[in-house]
């Protein structure tokens, strides 16, 4: 057993010289471009498609399906808006979305600071109550009967308040996570220079914690607008509905005339786009917190 | 731990008006959490247990277990066969988002102006919404006027698409995969992105490119992410529905156990109680599916990041 046997060994090659074949850029590069084509192809022709028929007259839509409009119109705007009745529509929901998704982040906050700094007992326990949360989809039926017993039925207060909960969880997750960021040092300065607790949340931890308050009211505020389910079970008078039920019963009742309903879904489907292009940055970034 | 939780010494900085309002917020913010949370999830079984219909003046009794002992007779033959188009649905989303997500994410992972772009466009489907997505695929594959059946034609194929019972399943799988392709990506990105740079580097000194990249050293180091994002599409897709509302009601070979139990309590057959003990068997369900998925996963990563 001696040791300078390893010594002795000649050195391994550790890797192969790199091929040349590989340092060619040219195959590379097309591959990259058709994919990239491809993927823009997959998610945009079926929007485009939608978005194009919108703008074609009924007689040329049923003669060409594929064609492009030869001369675009906007009468299916107006007639979708007047026929669908959006404009209260899309009040309702901008009402229901904002309200709800900015409650659900108010009490997150209220949740996730004591939480986070241990304030309360039990911390952890509530915390893995918002974990297990997330993963589990909300029973409709048992919150159908407790909207009626409540009162909560077919009413705009009502349907605000049952969408509360469901942003509770990612909101609670989000800003404990971000809370734990924030030295402690910082709060007890705040305590022993007099500052009550909430002025304390509102006027440091808020601002602090300003870009995943963001997040999370963004995120609650998708989760309003997305339910379709809660608007056919929740509601029954259509003065009440959100846009999503309206252009469903939209396209029951409109199977004949599908560029109206095309414009219907383009004009539903703006403000939330215009909210994206604003928020794209924070939504994508977004799920990259949650998955750690 | 538990002495950190008989002694919250922090909480005596806070002045007595200052903790009333502390545990006041904690006591609003879980009141929402029990009353539209818990509570539901636990009157569910209760619900389960009786023949309650919602219909004004029909009166309700307590019937033990007797829906669960329906379910599986043949007076509801559509329970048993719901659960095989479960199956089908929730293999043939968690398998192609995955498959399709990773492959997006590895290619959009770049930091370049194309790459951004692309991401917002996949991601574009999650803000369009359900309904509004669900819609945009029905006019697609519209048997009369969508293009899909004018492009189809050309080789012979005539279809319903979605009226059709070899058709719905595939193109619901579809829709539902290109709704929420964005958000998986995503996810993936993140854990692409918590890769150090260096492991590339050094990978690229070694000669390691390419295929026997991704397969020895991204893959491997994706691992926690990867179960992330299967555990989420399986729970996801086994307990989702409102995108088979939308396009099939479940119909035609789409009739998933979580439309089925909607549309027990609420469609034609009005029966709460029937509705609520399949949802029971669905929670059930994704729990049994979720547990062995979460420890089979923690296995796989440790070995792979051993």
């Amino acid at each position: 057993m001696s040791t300078t046997g390893y010594a002795t060994r000649p050195a391994k090659p550790r890797s192969a010289p790199p091929r040349p074949g590989f340092r060619l850029r040219h195959p590379r590069r097309t591959f990259r471009i058709t994919t990239g084509i491809l993927i823009a192809l997959l998610f945009a022709i079926p929007i485009a498609y939608v978005v194009m028929i919108s703008f074609e007259s009924q007689g040329q839509f049923v003669r060409s399906p594929l064609a492009p409009p030869t001369s675009p119109t906007f009468s299916n705007f107006s007639a979708a808006w007047t026929q669908g009745d959006l404009g209260p529509q899309v009040l309702n929901t901008i009402l229901y979305a904002v309200v709800a998704a900015a409650i659900s982040v108010a009490l997150s906050l209220l949740i996730a600071f004591p939480v986070a700094r241990r304030l309360i007992r039990g911390s952890t326990f509530i915390y893995r109550m918002f974990v297990i949360g997330v993963c589990i989809p909300l029973p409709v039926i048992p919150l159908f009967i407790e909207a009626q017993r409540l009162d909560l039925y077919n009413s705009r207060i009502g349907y605000i308040l049952l969408h509360v909960e469901p942003g509770l969880p990612l909101g609670v997750i989000l800003l404990t996570a971000f809370v734990l960021s924030v030295p402690e040092d910082l709060d007890e300065a705040a305590y022993l220079e007099g500052c009550s607790y909430l002025r304390y949340l509102v006027r440091i931890v808020a601002p602090l914690a300003w870009p995943s308050i963001v997040i999370a009211f963004l995120y609650s505020l998708l989760q309003v607008w997305n339910d379709i389910i809660g608007p056919v079970v929740f509601l029954s008078d259509p003065g009440l509905f959100p846009v999503t039920r309206g252009v469903y019963n939209f396209y029951g009742a409109n199977v004949s005339s599908y560029t109206i309903l095309a414009a219907a879904v383009v004009i539903v489907s703006l403000p939330v786009v215009a909210l994206f292009i604003v928020s794209q940055r924070q939504l994508l970034r977004a799920s990259v917190i949650a998955s750690r | 731990m538990a002495q950190a939780y008989r002694t919250p010494s922090k909480v005596r900085l806070l002045s007595r008006p200052s903790r009333l309002v502390m545990w006041g917020g904690v006591a609003l913010g879980m009141a929402f959490f029990v009353v539209f949370g818990i509570a539901p999830a636990v009157a569910n079984i209760a619900i389960s247990l009786t023949d309650y219909s919602g219909l004004a003046g029909a009166s309700t009794s307590f019937t033990g277990l007797d829906n669960y002992t329906t379910l599986f007779t043949t007076q509801w033959p559509g329970f048993v066969a719901s659960l095989g188009d479960s199956l089908y649905f929730v293999i043939g989303v968690t398998v192609i988002q995955n498959a399709i997500a990773l492959a997006l994410a590895h290619r959009l992972r770049g930091t370049g102006r194309t790459a951004s772009l692309l991401r917002i466009l996949v991601f574009l489907p999650i803000v369009l919404g359900v309904t509004v997505v669900g819609i945009v695929w029905l006019l697609i594959f519209d048997p009369q006027s969508g293009p899909a059946q004018a492009i189809l034609g050309h080789v012979g194929i005539h279809s319903a698409f979605f009226g059709s019972g070899s058709w719905a399943m595939p193109l619901t799988i579809m829709a539902q995969v290109w709704q929420n392709l964005g958000f998986t990506m995503i996810v993936f990105l993140g854990g692409l992105k918590a890769i150090p740079p260096e492991i590339f580097e050094a990978a690229a000194i070694d000669g390691v490119n390419g295929w026997q990249r991704f397969r020895r050293v991204t893959w491997p180091l994706m691992a926690p992410v990867v179960s992330v994002n299967v555990t989420f599409a399986v729970i996801g897709s086994l307990t989702t529905y409102n995108m088979i509302y939308i396009l099939t009601d479940g119909q035609f070979g789409t009739n998933t156990l979580g439309i089925l139990a909607f549309n027990t309590a609420f469609g034609n057959t009005a029966d709460l109680g029937l509705g609520a003990s399949m949802s029971v068997i669905l929670l059930l369900l994704a729990i049994i599916v979720a547990l062995p998925l979460v420890a089979f996963l923690q296995h796989r990563e440790r070995r792979l990041l051993a």
